[in-house]
């Protein structure tokens, strides 16, 4: 179970944290997670096809991902990596896309038009004898100043999530 | 104009009025002595939260009371389940994928120990 007060310091800040042990060696991990031939393999959601998929793995470099739905709709999403420790970290930038590349506003996408253009995600991979560790942060998502509320709505929400994770 | 939980609290002074009426209904002038700007500029940023469904008025005899709706804040942490339940299923689809991977591999390595290494 994730801490609650970590998890509320976590919502706090609109970050999605998620933690999940793998039964798999970390270089197997990592190369799932970095090897297009692999990432085309899981990256989109069930009933989702991942028909392109280009990794520049270096600082600097860029992804580019197509997730296709059923109906054959093609949701695009790109990144550039700025922090790459091998076998241990991934850090990037994360934005909705089009086919060449350029970055789409969230709420082209549905999302409210605050939603930020970029969001931040970050991974960590760690061996635990055997099993690997992997966290995510998914940090950007808008808080709309929502630190400030201290009303009892927004509490019981968190303690919703808090329980979700139970 | 867009009428959400966002546009609802994209505002300074909407999000104080919030605040204020969280933990007890006020009436509108009670909720005005509260700020410097005028009468009809809170009466606007009430309108707005009312139609963002915030805050409901109540007629109470002569007055009208607002009367915070908090249920819908939750709209703004459904964003954040959202990512969370797309990654979990993301993560899902790695954990059978890297299953299916192993379970491949090592029956490769057997087909090969079999095939090698024949020993009673």
């Amino acid at each position: 179970m994730a801490n609650v007060n970590e998890l509320k310091q976590a919502t706090a800040t609109r970050d999605v944290l998620i933690t999940r042990i793998f039964d798999a060696p970390r270089k197997l991990v990592w190369q799932a997670w970095t090897e297009p031939e692999h990432v085309m393999r899981w990256w989109g959601p069930k009933d989702f096809t991942s028909p392109v998929c280009k990794i520049d793995l270096r600082i600097g470099g860029q992804y580019h991902f197509c997730m296709r739905d059923q109906n054959g709709q093609d949701y695009w999403s790109k990144g550039v990596y700025l922090e790459i420790i091998p076998m241990t970290k991934i850090m990037a930038t994360d934005s909705f896309s089009d086919a060449e590349g350029n970055t789409i506003p969230a709420s082209q996408y549905g999302l409210p038009e605050d939603w930020p253009n970029e969001l931040l995600v970050t991974m960590t991979f760690e061996d635990l004898d055997g099993k690997t560790k992997l966290t995510i942060r998914h940090q950007g998502i808008p808080d709309g100043q929502m630190k400030e509320m201290t009303s009892a709505g927004w509490n019981e929400s968190l303690d919703k999530l808090a329980d979700m994770l139970r | 104009m867009r009428r959400d939980v966002f546009q609802a609290i994209a505002d300074p002074t909407r999000r104080e009025i919030i605040n204020l009426i969280a933990h007890k209904s006020l009436n509108l002038n009670s909720v005005a002595e509260n700020f410097q700007v005028s009468r009809p500029a809170i009466s606007k940023h009430i309108k707005i939260l009312t139609e963002c469904g915030l805050i409901e008025i109540k007629q109470s005899g002569r007055e009208r009371f607002c009367e915070a709706r908090l249920e819908k804040l939750h709209e703004v942490s459904d964003w954040v389940e959202q990512y969370r339940k797309m990654w979990e299923a993301r993560l899902d689809a790695l954990d059978n994928y890297l299953r299916a991977l192993q379970t491949a591999t090592k029956q490769q390595s057997s087909a090969k120990s079999k095939k090698h290494g024949k020993r009673k």
